[in-house]
């Protein structure tokens, strides 16, 4: 992907004089590394870049502290944040304003339409030894991967993060300025949740006991969710304390069902949850399913247009109840 | 210093023979590597690669129990006195090993904490010589080696076909007593080829901090704005202090289900905004620059200051681990240069 519209539109943007920065990806020095990049004057506008390895969503650095960003140069509520936003960000962003979190006004969207992007355990495991930089780009299913001065071709199926071969949402629904091409977007698939959704309840259960048994309750799965932005969340209620700090077979359940259940309507499908798990938990299978049971049930789609009401602020006298009792 | 060679063949019957011990050793598990605890040595598949990661609850477990009570029968504290099984970690690396080592004033010192000292005082540490140091590495710059045995008892380095074992303590001239059918003595080539194995893991260590000067420089720069500007990517996560071999805070809770009840310890991490929450709602660290200054402050300099060694042990896995690529040996860098 050619990132010359991109500076060239940060470029435009800061000369605006109502933005404060711009939030967006850089290339580390080393590896297949991406970090945030928070440019606030010129200097740090070529740094900028999209590559299939920006595997982050940027969009909760709007809510952490409140949004450090937008706080610290926008006294008036003038000023706005620009962001880069992937489909999925995009989606996120939305659900933020829609539940009131964040206003449109307050932030600049450049929309990025994204293929999908790499898993960098993937990619770190087949090429574990690089020096310097390396870089990526996609063309026609294959990844076009450079490093250690040589170049590789490998197929998109072996190095695409999970989460992304799910995605039904690859274009921004909401943006100030589009920068690629609109991708096609393929219908939903739903087979792995099928999967789980036949088995036994003793298979359920012993699956996630397997995999909540690894949880060490670090919560990077709740700080890297766009949409985990309450300034107060029952994990750090003392009274009533919901969910001991134990860790065990017993509060690690329970904390992963409230964690998933608070995302029933919500989840954008951005894949953060599982991105930076330590232990690898499959969480966007709980996030899938409550989105797939969403849809099913109440006719529901995150994202599926810019203004709708969140799913749980809206009641229809038709939706089921059979399973209340 | 006690030398043995034991065949790569035997290595499950080596650890067979240690069913006295409660035994731990490194498996596969959804991708990472991790301390198993075992009953059968012969039934499982050991993963010998790669660092296992949380070496460190296998001594400071992240719950643990300092006692019960009752509404009725008072209150129940462990005996330390019992015949408790010692217990065997076997396959770890050098930089946990060393972690221990440091970590061991903070439980011995001032209140000794027994519940620490029993466990370290009953673990027996079996490393396994790092062979590929991985790309985040950087033991060699803060008094480490991917050779050191500071802390182990028993160093295991593989030469091919077979393991050479070096015993280093007391400790672990035990395990050499209950296994000793399955070593031999090692001959010249094989010593050779041991000490070329480690000579060859230093050098792979690629990354290096400036420690020079580091803690005098930290505290001049305490007020600098760069704490926020390295702080910015960070989202306040537990997993660089979880993952980390030298991060010991915990914090002590109650829980009680009808009238019965434990007090226990578990985990604290110093990035959580609620882990200087007071009760009054002041929070002295209440963005995430406090917190970043401070994790940097306690490894590189109170550390120093208190105990005359680094908090850090190199490992890299806060590196490797960290959502928003927030990169120690950079911040260091970045520091230095000012």
């Amino acid at each position: 992907m050619d990132n010359e519209k991109l500076i060239a539109e940060a470029k435009t943007v800061l000369l605006r004089g109502d933005i404060v920065g711009i939030i967006g990806y850089q290339k580390d020095s080393q590896g297949f590394r991406v970090s945030p990049l928070f440019v606030r004057d010129e200097r740090d506008i070529e740094k900028l870049f999209f590559s299939p390895l920006c595997w982050l969503s940027l969009v909760n650095y709007l809510t952490l502290e409140k949004g450090r960003l937008l706080q610290k140069g926008n006294p008036g509520k003038k000023a706005k944040v620009a962001l880069m936003v992937r489909g999925c960000d995009s989606k996120a962003l939305n659900q933020i304003i829609i539940e009131r979190g964040l206003s449109r006004d307050e932030v600049y969207v450049f929309g990025i339409p994204c293929n999908g992007v790499i898993d960098l355990k993937k990619i770190e495991k087949m090429f574990p030894d690089v020096q310097g930089s390396a870089q990526v780009s996609e063309n026609n299913g294959f990844y076009h991967v450079r490093c250690n001065g040589k170049s590789h071709e490998v197929p998109k199926e072996e190095l695409i993060a999970d989460s992304c071969k799910h995605c039904v949402s690859p274009n921004p629904i909401l943006y100030d300025v589009l920068l690629y091409t609109p991708i096609v977007v393929k219908q939903p698939d739903y087979r792995d949740i099928e999967e789980i959704d036949n088995m036994s309840i003793a298979e359920k259960w012993e699956f996630w006991r397997e995999q909540f048994s690894m949880c060490v309750r670090c919560y990077a799965c709740r700080n890297a969710c766009p949409l985990c932005y309450c300034d107060d969340c029952i994990l750090e209620r003392l009274s009533p304390q919901w969910i001991y700090r134990s860790v065990n077979m017993s509060e690690n359940l329970i904390f992963h069902l409230a964690r998933s259940f608070h995302h029933a309507g919500r989840c954008a499908g951005c894949g953060e949850c599982e991105r930076v798990c330590p232990v690898n938990l499959p969480l966007m299978l709980l996030n899938r399913k409550l989105e797939k049971d969403s849809k099913e049930l109440f006719h529901y789609t995150v994202g599926e247009k810019a203004e709708q009401k969140p799913l749980l602020a809206t009641f229809n006298p038709q939706d089921p109840d059979d399973f209340i009792f | 210093m006690n030398c043995f060679i034991l065949s790569k063949n035997n290595l499950n019957d080596f650890l067979a023979a240690l069913d006295s011990y409660e035994l731990f050793v490194p498996i596969r598990k959804n991708g990472i590597t991790v301390l198993a605890h075992i009953d059968d040595p012969l039934a499982i598949k050991l993963d010998l690669t790669s660092q296992p990661y949380l070496v460190k609850q296998t001594i400071f477990p992240q719950t643990e129990s300092l006692f019960t009570f009752d509404r009725k029968k008072g209150i129940k504290a462990p005996s330390f006195e019992t015949n408790h099984k010692s217990q065997v970690v076997f396959g770890i690396r050098s930089c946990d090993a060393r972690g221990f080592c440091i970590i061991d004033p903070v439980f011995e010192e001032d209140y000794p904490d027994p519940y620490y000292i029993h466990k370290r005082k009953s673990t027996i540490l079996i490393g396994l010589q790092c062979i590929e140091p991985f790309t985040n590495c950087f033991c060699t710059s803060v008094g480490g080696s991917p050779s050191s045995t500071e802390g182990l008892d028993l160093q295991f380095t593989d030469i091919g076909e077979s393991y050479f074992v070096e015993v280093i303590t007391q400790k672990g001239e035990e395990i050499i007593k209950v296994t000793a059918p399955f070593l031999s003595c090692p001959d010249k080539n094989q010593s050779v080829k041991k000490d070329e194995v480690k000579k060859d893991a230093e050098q792979k260590v690629k990354r290096k901090i400036d420690v020079n000067q580091l803690s005098q420089k930290i505290e001049q720069i305490f007020e600098d704005s760069v704490w926020s500007d390295l702080a910015e990517k960070c989202i306040s996560c537990g997993i660089c202090t979880f993952f980390c071999p030298t991060c010991y805070c915990f914090d002590i809770q109650d829980e009680i289900i009808r009238g019965k009840g434990k007090r226990l310890r578990t985990w604290d991490s110093c990035m959580y905004s609620e882990y200087t929450a007071h009760a009054s709602g002041y929070n002295p660290r209440p963005t995430r620059m406090e917190r970043l200054r401070n994790r940097i402050y306690h490894k590189f300099k109170q550390n120093i200051d208190r105990y005359g060694v680094s908090g850090c042990v190199g490992c890299g896995r806060c590196i490797t681990l960290c959502p928003s690529n927030e990169d120690i040996v950079e911040n260091i860098e970045t520091l230095q240069r000012l």
